[in-house]
């Protein structure tokens, strides 16, 4: 499937909008601006979900700053090129 | 905004549904608390909101319209008193996860009463074949919350009737929008949200308990105060304190009052007659569109104002943030019923689903029609 954005952006799965909410506050905390969307079908294996995107170049510190608030995200994913990468947590 | 997702909450509201809230916050506290002037308001209120709310649906006494937190909570107050643990319930293909999660919670045999979609006479030969001396309880939305399917609950209601078995009917999509007579379809109970189409705010749904042999048959879901029978460690038998404990929703409940007055005022035919035309010229205009299918007949027989629609080869959450993005609010995905997808064959995609209220018009379906236009135009 090719999706419609051309932006690049990286994107952390989320198991609920109450889940996502708490990733977005920690993560622009730490100074990462970021947005709370609906996660597109093809990523969820659970049915309907919610997501964090982020500017890319920002992944591994993200993921470091959602440890440290003992936050976990289910998946992570690169867009890139109008296709979604999955990236390892 | 437009708002195209009126089967979630209906987001605009009359304006006296407001001013009643607001009113409410400032002079009512709630009922059954004291003597004093703003608890009998509050009291002289619910009164009101539960006899309006009877009234519509041909209910004789008001005491049985019990007031909830939303339609999920109404139906497990309902699904509970009826499906004993391990218990056995045939539910129609279309049902949302407010039925299926608690039947499932239980630990309950689910029988599936599969027909396709719009095919009336296919559900009612689905349900009649499943309906056998040990099922427990018969469960069935009115209408799709995904479809807007109407299914044939006259004749579902008639057979649990013949065959005496209790049916709980979920009018999530249907209260204020079809006329629904409790006395004539003789169910256990009628669940309903107060935000859909009773214009009521957030926060408020409904329960009608039908004619069930003992109140005590009734499991409450929660225990508390009622401000009655205090000494007693029982919760009350009658209604509708038996159900109702806690502190009310009294900001919710006066809002939801002149939400139900509107809608009487209108009466229910003519809000789903407004809501059809608006959804029967989109679903006319997506289906000329090239890739996209819609999830209707013709003259959307069989249908309210909600339809579903997706794009081959396009993602469903990904239009519906498109269209967010033009400020058309519309929900993809699966919409909460994975059942109903699975019943119609989209589980794997979703689709996008637009649904209407009394308060869209038909320039703002001609704006959607337009986004989603240029949506496709600009895919890559």
């Amino acid at each position: 499937m090719r999706h419609i954005l051309s932006e690049e952006y990286d994107i952390l799965i989320a198991r609920s909008v109450t889940y996502a909410q708490r990733t977005r506050k920690a993560l622009e905390r730490a100074g990462i601006s970021c947005r709370v969307f609906r996660a597109p079908m093809e990523l969820s294996n659970t049915g309907c979900a919610y997501a964090v995107r982020l500017p890319t170049g920002n992944l591994r510190e993200a993921l470091e700053v959602l440890r440290r608030e003992n936050l976990n995200p289910a998946r992570a994913f690169l867009y890139r090129n109008h296709e979604y990468l999955e990236a390892a947590l | 905004m437009i708002w195209l997702d009126s089967a979630a909450t209906s987001f605009q509201k009359p304006p006296e549904v407001k001013e009643a809230v607001l009113s409410a916050m400032e002079r009512m506290s709630t009922p059954g608390r004291g003597a004093y002037p703003a608890a009998a308001l509050a009291a002289e209120t619910a009164l009101r909101c539960r006899e309006e709310i009877a009234e519509l649906f041909y209910l004789d006494n008001p005491e049985r319209v019990i007031f909830t937190m939303n339609a999920t909570h109404a139906l497990n107050i309902a699904i509970k008193s009826l499906t004993p643990p391990g218990g056995r319930a045939v539910i129609s293909g279309y049902e949302h996860n407010a039925v299926t999660r608690p039947l499932k919670a239980l630990g309950a045999r689910i029988f599936v009463a599969d027909a396709p979609l719009f095919q009336e006479a296919a559900a009612i030969a689905a349900f009649e074949k499943l309906i056998t001396p040990d099922i427990d309880v018969v469960i069935c939305n009115h209408v799709s919350n995904v479809f807007g399917f109407i299914q044939p609950i006259e004749a579902i209601a008639a057979l649990c009737n013949k065959t005496g078995k209790p049916l709980i009917i979920d009018a999530s999509q249907s209260a204020g929008m079809i006329d629904i007579n409790i006395k004539k379809l003789n169910p256990a109970f009628i669940a309903m949200p107060g935000h859909k189409g009773l214009y009521g705010p957030q926060g408020t749904g409904v329960l009608l308990c039908g004619d069930i042999n003992n109140n005590k048959n009734i499991r409450t879901l929660i225990e508390g105060g009622t401000g009655s029978q205090s000494l007693s460690q029982d919760m009350p038998e009658f209604l509708p304190d038996r159900l109702e404990s806690g502190t009310h929703n009294m900001p919710g409940i006066a809002g939801l009052l002149e939400g139900v007055k509107y809608v009487r005022k209108r009466s229910p035919a003519a809000i789903c007659g407004t809501e059809r035309r608006l959804a029967l010229m989109a679903s006319d205009a997506l289906r000329e569109m090239s890739d996209v299918q819609v999830f209707s007949l013709t003259g959307l027989r069989d249908q309210t104002g909600v339809v579903s629609f997706r794009v081959a080869g396009m993602d469903t959450e990904e239009i519906g943030d498109a269209l967010a993005e033009q400020g058309i609010a519309v929900r993809a995905g699966l919409h909460c019923a994975p059942l109903a997808h699975k019943s119609a064959g989209t589980l794997d995609t979703g689709t996008v689903r637009i649904s209407f209220s009394a308060f869209n018009t038909s320039e703002e379906v001609l704006k959607f029609l337009t986004a989603l236009k240029m949506i496709l135009k600009n895919r890559g």
